[in-house]
């Protein structure tokens, strides 16, 4: 009798032991999924450039805490492998060859900037890697790209409505001076802001380049005032430099409108500028950054960089979240091609600030441009104020 | 026009106060330890650093701020002299690839210390003077005017200071200073705390007027190395006029032309002066 109590017991042990090393559902195994991201975390555009490391993480994180993303019959934790690139196109080819030669990832959410994207888009293409990134370049999605796709809105899906918004709400305004990075990303987004203000019936006074590290302005203002301009646009100038231009230009006797249609960041551009000069600053907002949501993504941001948080960390948010999905849908995440058409499968997409779908068609000659929410905000007491919204064409 | 002419006069002049002070600290170092100071733009990030935390975080008076900011550089700086770059005196390779390992160590440490963000400082000063049209921004007439009073105070005290004469003497001659009496070592200590207490200051003072960051340093460490070759590495006087000259040709090309253009024409000054004044318009060649 003793020996076959302790048979039973013995067998149960050992039938606990087995399930608890296999799981309580060992019908679905767990395992890592491993993406990358590629952006600038430290020095100029590193603001913006945080947004995607922790815009991805924060999805992660989300995807993490509920069990893991589960494709098929296998659940996935996910982890991030970040590079940064500096917003250096050379130490983005860097960080691309080590993501996928040495860290064998298939899917990179990034990189950001117009030079870093267009010196890692031939290898994506060639690896066959799926990039979700941003690039206001519209060299970016040239030549139908299989593996390229971008995540951001630029200039060209919404400059036309905010500098028409411009033209209605503003309509005393005729002269317009464009100053802007002196780099790939500057000079395309110049060239889009000057031709679509000039359409609008705006006449372009002045167009400025700066270099990025450049942190005294008075000689462009200097020149610029020379113009009268009515509105100075900041373009894709990074948002603590806006705020000097803003202050050495008010100090210069610049009693116009600022216009910032490229690249979010009020609290740096009012840090930067004082509460004073940068009041009634037209911005273009990337997010309604009243909404709760948005609140919500700012805490988490907080835990992995410190504040602010840049209103682009919602599109890269929103970029790992659409990417799990369309591996779910695709049901695989080692079939690139399939996760790719997939992409397409899962929109429209219910995003952090509206419904994302991709398009670009007239534009690009492909639907690789994701197309989201965008708003109109002003700078109220040194806060964003949103007074429109707008959806992308 | 002349308004205008005036104007950028004005500008390059405030920028060229700034440049000197720069250049300054940086001959002032190699005319002495024959070092070439590579990690100079790091000791004005950590000026900029310094005030950010006196003034903007504990509330301390902008002015005792900038003073303790550039006292805390040059405590800075004579620690790394004694520690590490002592045995490079002289020995101008080696002490510029030292000083170029301290710069990315400064920079990195920075950067894992207060984050790679720019941070903007409250201003001590606001407003613009007009003087008939001209406009100067009240902030960088301040700067303007202590670089001054810095240039100054630093003429007399290289010129009547028992200190100042002995580095002098140093620059001339080491040997011959020390049997003089003068300890070649504790010059060096003091010059080098000098040269970064006048990169901290330049740091300081400007922090308010543009934004902080671990990565300010670079563009002043460039300037100033254009300053010193074309007044003259080594030479104070040098200084003062290739920083002049700096700024006022640099205000000049960009308001006419662009910045990117100022940049290049104050490259070709410089290789201009190397071809036909290898010591520099003020230097003397050893």
């Amino acid at each position: 009798m003793k020996r076959s109590r302790f048979k039973r017991f013995a067998a149960t042990i050992g039938g606990a032991i087995v399930a608890l090393s296999t799981g309580f559902s060992p019908a679905l195994a767990q395992e890592t999924l491993v993406i990358g991201t590629i952006s600038a975390l430290n020095g100029p555009g590193s603001e913006w450039g945080r947004g995607v490391d922790a815009g991805t993480r924060i999805a992660v994180t989300e995807i993490n805490d509920n069990g893991g993303l589960v494709v098929g019959d296998t659940t996935y934790m996910i982890e991030v492998k970040s590079y940064d690139d500096g917003y250096k196109p050379a130490e983005a080819v860097a960080a691309a060859t080590r993501l996928i030669e040495q860290d064998g990832v298939k899917f990179i959410i990034g990189p950001l900037g117009s030079a870093s994207a267009l010196a890692v888009k031939p290898i994506f293409e060639e690896e066959g890697v799926l990039a979700l990134m941003n690039s206001y370049s519209p060299q970016t999605l040239a030549n139908n790209p299989k593996y390229v796709y971008r995540v951001l809105p630029t200039s060209v899906e919404y400059v036309d409505q905010i500098v028409g918004w411009m033209k209605e709400n503003k309509s005393d305004l005729t002269n317009v001076a464009v100053v802007s990075p002196n780099d790939q990303t500057g000079w395309d987004s110049q060239k889009t802001l000057v031709e679509a203000y000039g359409e609008a019936g705006f006449e372009v006074v002045g167009k400025e380049l700066f270099e990025r590290s450049s942190v005294d302005f008075q000689s462009i203002i200097t020149r610029l005032l020379t113009t009268s301009p009515d509105i100075i646009e900041l373009d894709t100038t990074p948002s603590s430099t806006a705020g000097l231009i803003i202050r050495q230009a008010r100090e210069l006797g610049f009693e116009g409108l600022f216009v910032k249609i490229g690249g979010p960041g009020v609290p740096a551009i009012v840090e930067a500028a004082g509460k004073e000069f940068a009041e009634g600053t037209i911005v273009y907002a990337a997010a309604d950054t009243s909404s709760e949501k948005y609140k919500w993504m700012e805490e988490e941001y907080a835990k992995i960089y410190s504040p602010p948080m840049n209103a682009f960390n919602v599109f890269f948010y929103d970029a790992a979240h659409l990417l799990f999905a369309s591996m779910q849908k695709a049901g695989t995440i080692t079939d690139v091609d399939a996760v790719r058409d997939a992409l397409v499968e899962v929109t429209p997409f219910d995003g952090a600030q509206g419904t994302l779908v991709w398009g670009g068609m007239e534009d690009y000659g492909n639907n690789n441009q994701l197309i989201v929410p965008t708003f109109i905000g002003r700078i109220s007491d040194g806060k964003e104020e949103i007074i429109d919204r707008i959806d992308a064409k | 026009m002349s308004q205008l002419l005036i104007q950028i006069l004005m500008n390059g002049l405030m920028m060229g106060l700034v440049y000197i002070m720069m250049a300054l600290g940086f001959t002032l170092i190699f005319g002495i330890m024959r070092i070439v100071n590579f990690a100079h733009g790091e000791f004005y990030m950590l000026g900029a650093m310094a005030v950010m935390l006196l003034f903007s975080t504990l509330g301390i008076n902008y002015f005792i701020a900038v003073l303790v900011a550039a006292l805390m550089v040059a405590v800075v700086g004579m620690v790394i002299e004694r520690l590490l770059l002592r045995q490079f005196v002289g020995r101008e390779l080696n002490g510029m690839i030292m000083t170029l390992a301290i710069a990315i160590t400064l920079k990195a440490g920075a950067t894992i210390i207060f984050g790679p963000q720019e941070m903007s400082i409250p201003r001590p000063v606001s407003g613009v003077t007009n003087i008939a049209g001209i406009l100067i921004p009240n902030d960088r007439m301040l700067v303007g005017a202590i670089a001054i009073a810095i240039l100054v105070l630093f003429y007399f005290f290289l010129r009547y200071a028992r200190a100042g004469l002995a580095m002098r003497a140093v620059a001339q001659d080491w040997e011959a200073a020390a049997l003089q009496g003068i300890r070649p070592q504790r010059i060096y200590l003091m010059s080098f705390g000098i040269g970064c207490a006048m990169a901290g200051l330049a740091g300081a003072l400007m922090a308010p007027i543009f934004t902080v960051s671990p990565f300010i340093g670079d563009v002043p460490m460039l300037k100033a190395f254009i300053v010193v070759i074309l007044g003259g590495l080594g030479s104070l006087p040098g200084a003062v006029v290739g920083g002049l000259l700096l700024g006022v040709v640099e205000a000049g090309v960009a308001t006419f032309i662009n910045t990117t253009v100022a940049t290049m024409i104050s490259f070709a000054l410089v290789v201009v002066i190397l071809l036909f004044r290898p010591a520099g318009l003020m230097g003397q060649s050893r």
